[in-house]
């Protein structure tokens, strides 16, 4: 069953269409990637299946639910985490990690907080404010944050973008894992495309505000008759 | 039965609304508690305030004008909760703008009325600190006791908070509406109300037109009212109700042009715009 199902997605803004026509679904545990050259409209597509943005026309079915009538309950089992979001600096990690687990009015918020510092190694940070800490120090916190209410669906916008390979590495595993242990769901955004081919089961190819071509990474490959995604992406883009 | 159906409270329920009202709470104090500069910040204004009005006062007195002397500290007392209830809120919301937590805000199961109520409960909770460290300055310096004021306290707190809080939902939705420039209305709009609510004086000296558009803010019957009771009278409860009804029709609208402002703002993609 999809637990995310956009239909006929369209974004205008002013003179400029970011997103002309998008429908994709993702089903339950999958692992979905939206890959596109800069300004393409996956950021701007993610914010509409997130409630940042009402779009023009089209909807947006969460869980079974219309998004814009079942706000908050279908916000409670998503989650988001983006390389242009921050989470507020003067706190301690600690502090802002219990403020999102009482955001998402967790059960437990002190054990579930206890849970992701564990998970993400931020023992020696969970005392050190936010804006002290590296950028890939903070990814791993929003990661963390991402994941407090164990989402049925994670909507991740370049999360590795900030990290360095090695830390990106680990946090693609870490991620995965975790993800299949939740029985999580995720749509993620990335250029890296090496990563797309390890996480995802599914990819769609977006240019110019639509989808020019969906498949798992080897079908494309296949179609395109490309070596791997990167060349494929090169041919997409380049039309 | 999945993990996160045990994970989290039941989300249209009660118990998960006050927990993520309480949420908002608890993260503005700890961001209080971790900014020195804004503790400071609560009572040096209201306290500078009223040391320069008390000092004014005390002048006023060794002239011997009549009425002046308690009046001034009075009137310093309640514009605080006015001016305070108003900036608190909105510096709350745009809190979340510059730190860039605006969208970690906005997709999580937080709904506006509960952010807002978050917002007024801390900012309440401010108000109150502030007001008892000024209330112990003017009776310790001036000997000004705010009980003087008598029963119609409460009441006048209460209509200018509630006025505090529609001029801060004002300040949030211009932000919202017109971008992170109009953060100066968030700041200025409370002294718009200053000239025309009657605090330092009586507003019996406005022009007529003026005095009419003074008729239709609270705050300027909470100020009249004050002076009344200070001066020996009792406790002008008509103008209190007059006052209290203006209250609940200005936060009617004012959320009103909160939640047009927030479906603006999705609707042109102005939520991710902020900061840049
Ligand atoms: N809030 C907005 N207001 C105006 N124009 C916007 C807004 N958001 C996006 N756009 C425009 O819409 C188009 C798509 O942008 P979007 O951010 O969705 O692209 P993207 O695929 O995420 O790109 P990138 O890979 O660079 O992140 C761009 O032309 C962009 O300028
Ligand atoms: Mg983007």
């Amino acid at each position: 069953m999809a637990i995310l199902r956009a239909s006929h997605l369209v974004k205008r803004f002013g003179p400029v269409t970011a997103v002309r026509d998008v429908s994709l679904t993702v089903g339950e545990g999958e692992i979905v990637g939206l890959l596109g050259p800069n300004g393409a409209g996956k950021s701007t597509t993610l914010h509409m299946l997130l409630g940042l943005i009402t779009p023009d026309a089209g909807s947006v079915e969460l869980f079974g639910m219309e998004l814009a009538r079942h706000r908050t309950e279908a916000l409670s089992r998503l989650n988001f985490a983006a390389s242009y979001v921050d989470l507020p600096g003067v706190l301690r990690v600690g502090e802002v990690l219990d403020a999102f687990a009482r955001l998402y009015a967790l059960r437990r918020p002190r054990e579930r907080v206890a849970e992701l510092v564990e998970l993400f190694e931020l023992g020696p940070f969970v005392k050190r404010r936010v804006m002290a800490l590296s950028s890939g120090q903070r990814t791993r916190v929003q990661l963390a944050k991402a994941l407090l209410n164990a989402p049925r669906l994670l909507v991740l916008d370049e999360p590795t973008a900030n990290l360095d390979p090695d830390a990106g590495d680990r946090i693609r595993g870490l991620l995965t894992r975790v993800a299949a242990e939740n029985g999580s769901a995720m749509l993620i955004t990335s250029h890296n495309m090496r990563e797309v081919e390890r996480m995802c089961d599914r990819v769609h190819f977006l240019s110019g505000g639509v989808i020019v071509a969906a498949g798992s990474a080897a079908e494309l490959a296949g179609h395109y008759g490309a070596e791997d995604l990167e060349e494929v992406f090169l041919k997409v883009a380049r039309g | 039965m999945s993990q996160a159906s045990t994970l989290t409270l039941p989300p249209l329920g009660l118990a998960a609304r006050r927990t993520r009202v309480m949420g908002v709470v608890r993260r503005d104090f700890a961001a209080l508690r971790r900014s020195p500069v804004r503790v400071f910040e609560i009572f040096f204004w209201p306290s500078v305030e009223l040391v320069l009005w008390g000092f004014m006062t005390l002048f006023l007195r060794a002239q011997r004008v009549p009425f002046a002397v308690t009046f001034l500290l009075g009137a310093v007392l309640l514009w605080q909760v006015l001016q305070k209830a108003s900036n608190e809120i909105s510096i709350a919301f745009l809190e979340d703008i510059w730190s860039r937590n605006l969208l970690n805000v906005q997709v999580s199961p937080l709904s506006s009325a509960e952010y807002l109520a978050g917002l007024v409960l801390f900012s309440l909770g401010k108000v109150v600190f502030a007001l008892a460290v000024m209330a112990a300055l003017a009776l310790g310096l001036y000997g000004f006791g705010v009980t003087t004021i008598g029963v119609g306290l409460v009441p006048f707190m209460g209509v200018l908070l509630v006025l505090g809080w529609s001029l801060g939902l004002v300040g949030i939705a211009a932000v919202l509406r017109f971008g992170e420039n109009a953060q100066v209305i968030a700041w200025s709009l409370v002294f718009m109300v200053q000239p025309l609510a009657g605090i330092f004086y009586p507003v019996s000296v406005l022009p007529a037109p003026l005095r009419a558009v003074s008729e239709f803010l609270p705050a300027s019957h909470v100020f009249e009212g004050m002076r009344t009771v200070l001066s020996g009278g009792p406790v002008p409860w008509d103008r209190l109700a007059w006052a209290a009804g203006l209250d609940v029709v200005y936060l009617a609208a004012t959320v009103g042009l909160f939640a047009w402002a927030l479906t603006y703002a999705r609707r042109h993609g102005k939520l991710s715009r902020f900061g840049e």
